[in-house]
């Protein structure tokens, strides 16, 4: 398999996946943004999903868990909002993807939900950065080659 | 804003007109209001009925613009209003009260019961008597443009986002297009993946369209508050910008009050007509189907229900137009209980979101909700109003109910037509 280097290759070949290997990139994608958030529960969520001996009840408890970190972390009307926690957001609403099935996840399904919560998560935690240093794109890209380095596993 | 008992007495007092005078005159006391406001049926506490938390100002009415009131008040019979009853009265006019207006609607003489509370709030903000969540929102929609102190760079930084994610570009401050679409800050920092949805559905639809860099911000916290000058002063920043950019329409988005604000409310706040027509987003996107400009392709197969924000349902008048929009998409629909003009707020409207005092009523009156979405039991709830997905998901996972939250712009941008 050729390396994905565009968007259009990238959710179309995330399209083709199946249930667990949808679960398997999203987790990847998760992982790459979970240190933006400092929710210890989302490792937890992160440890059940990935194993491949988690029964459905299993992952139907870590994507209730991850669903509490997005209520907790959510920005709330009318306060004062800051970006580094919203990050966390991002990452656990990344979480949820990942862990939601194929049958109950909106368009695109769990992978390309979770990848494009992990790049909100990214373009969030740079909204804080003064530096300036970083790119949003730079998570895109990550994912590209992400996904090309777990197919050609 | 420095407030003080005495500013507070005097902003009541500027509240009395023609409606009030009508209003306290009328009321014959029959207690309908009670049973259509969702914080006295779900705690059944006469404290928290509509017309008591009035009382405030119908006490200043009395004393001032009566004769037997001030009769009274020569004769020192006149119950006072000072700092500790406004205080008192604080939790009763913010935090139980969403301004929802289902209480207006049953009056039998048509007494607008919600208005006068919003009237009750202008001197309960000016006495310093308001909650402190609303009080800081206010200064930061003042000071930076949003109530949650969302920026321009912050802003432009999503927009950058969604550019790389769609390959879209989202046109900011283009002058004498159709559309220029207002945000709020809910949505720019919890979802904006509704930005995404409008930018897709706007250009397969061939609609031209503008963010505008100086007044993005739908959302007015002077009108949650009772501040009319802040209120008057933030739809003031989207009229110029909208006379500037020479928009045709001003879009308000998924956001309940600011609909109320910028199209019910703004044009008497301002004094003025508007050279631009103000239209909800869903409004919009009906237009558009109606031309048919707008094709979706695609349906869906879980039963699913809708939330009407009751500032865009009751108190805005937008109540078909998401009914046929979700028409085009779904099999399975089912109205709750009481659906349309007389649906039961969320219990997160009016400023109480943002006020964390009232978290715990807030979760109690969901029962409401709850009891409405048990009947129906959906897969799914589609709503159009950001404040009152968060709600309706913190509500769901406070009674561990799992109904995922849907919004409607954003389910139509994914059942967009390749046609």
């Amino acid at each position: 398999m050729s390396d994905i280097n565009n968007e259009a290759d990238f959710k179309r070949v995330l399209e083709t996946l199946g249930d667990v290997q949808q679960r398997q990139v999203a987790l990847l994608f998760v992982k790459h943004v979970l240190h933006l958030s400092d929710d210890k529960r989302l490792d937890r969520v992160i440890k059940i999903a990935a194993d491949s001996d988690a029964t459905e009840e299993e992952i139907t408890g870590a994507h209730k868990i991850a669903h509490a970190v997005t209520f907790d972390s959510h920005a709330r009307c009318g306060a004062e909002g800051h970006w580094s926690d919203q990050a966390g957001y991002f990452a656990a609403r990344a979480a949820v993807a990942a862990t939601t099935s194929m049958e109950h996840s909106r368009v695109g399904g769990p992978a390309w939900q979770a990848a494009m919560q992990a790049r909100m998560a990214h373009t969030t935690m740079l909204i804080d950065d003064e530096t300036d240093q970083h790119s949003a794109h730079t998570e895109c890209e990550w994912q590209y080659q992400c996904l090309s380095d777990y197919l050609n596993d | 804003m420095s407030a003080s008992i005495e500013k507070g007495v005097n902003a009541l007092k500027r509240q009395m007109d023609s409606s009030v005078a009508a209003f306290f005159s009328s009321c014959v006391h029959c207690g309908i209001c009670a049973e259509a406001c969702l914080f006295y049926t779900e705690t059944g506490d006469p404290r928290r009925t509509p017309i008591n938390k009035t009382e405030p100002l119908r006490r200043i009415w009395k004393s001032e613009f009566t004769l037997m009131g001030r009769l009274g008040k020569m004769l020192g019979l006149t119950k006072k209003v000072d700092d500790k009853f406004l205080e008192e009265w604080q939790e009763l006019v913010y935090d139980s009260c969403t301004l929802c207006g289902r209480c207006s609607m049953v009056c039998p003489v048509g007494n607008d019961i919600a208005l006068m509370i919003r009237k009750t709030r202008e001197g309960m903000a000016a006495a310093g008597q308001a909650p402190e969540g609303l009080i800081g929102a206010t200064g930061r929609a003042v000071t930076i443009g949003s109530p949650m102190g969302v920026t321009w760079k912050a802003l432009s930084a999503q927009i950058r986002h969604v550019e790389e994610d769609t390959g879209l570009k989202i046109p900011v401050d283009v002058e004498e297009v159709e559309y220029m679409l207002l945000l709020s800050s809910m949505e720019i920092m919890n979802f904006p993946e509704f930005i995404e949805a409008v930018a897709k559905i706007f250009d397969k639809t061939g609609t031209t369209w503008t963010i505008s860099s100086e007044a993005f911000e739908a959302t007015n916290s002077g009108i949650q508050i009772g501040v009319s000058d802040i209120a008057a002063e933030l739809v003031q920043r989207i009229v110029d910008v909208a006379d500037k950019l020479k928009v045709k329409t001003v879009i308000s988005p998924e956001c309940g009050h600011a609909y109320m604000a910028i199209r019910w409310d703004g044009p008497n706040l301002v004094g003025k007509h508007f050279n631009f027509k103000v239209r909800h987003i869903l409004e919009v996107l009906d237009d558009l189907r109606k031309d048919g400009r707008l094709k979706v392709s695609g349906k869906e197969t879980q039963k699913l229900t809708y939330h009407d924000p009751c500032q865009i349902s009751r108190r805005g008048g937008v109540i078909d137009e998401p009914r046929r929009l979700i028409d085009m998409f779904a099999e399975d629909f089912v109205e709750m209980p009481d659906a349309g003009k007389m649906n039961w707020c969320c219990g997160a409207g009016g400023g109480v979101s943002a006020n964390e005092r009232a978290d715990e009523i807030r979760l109690k009156v969901f029962e409401r909700k709850k009891a409405q979405l048990d009947e129906v039991k959906p897969d799914g709830i589609i709503s159009a109003c950001s404040n009152c997905r968060i709600h309706l998901e913190d509500g769901l996972e406070e009674y561990n109910m799992d109904i995922p939250l849907l919004s409607l712009t954003e389910i139509i941008a994914e059942h967009l037509s390749d046609d």
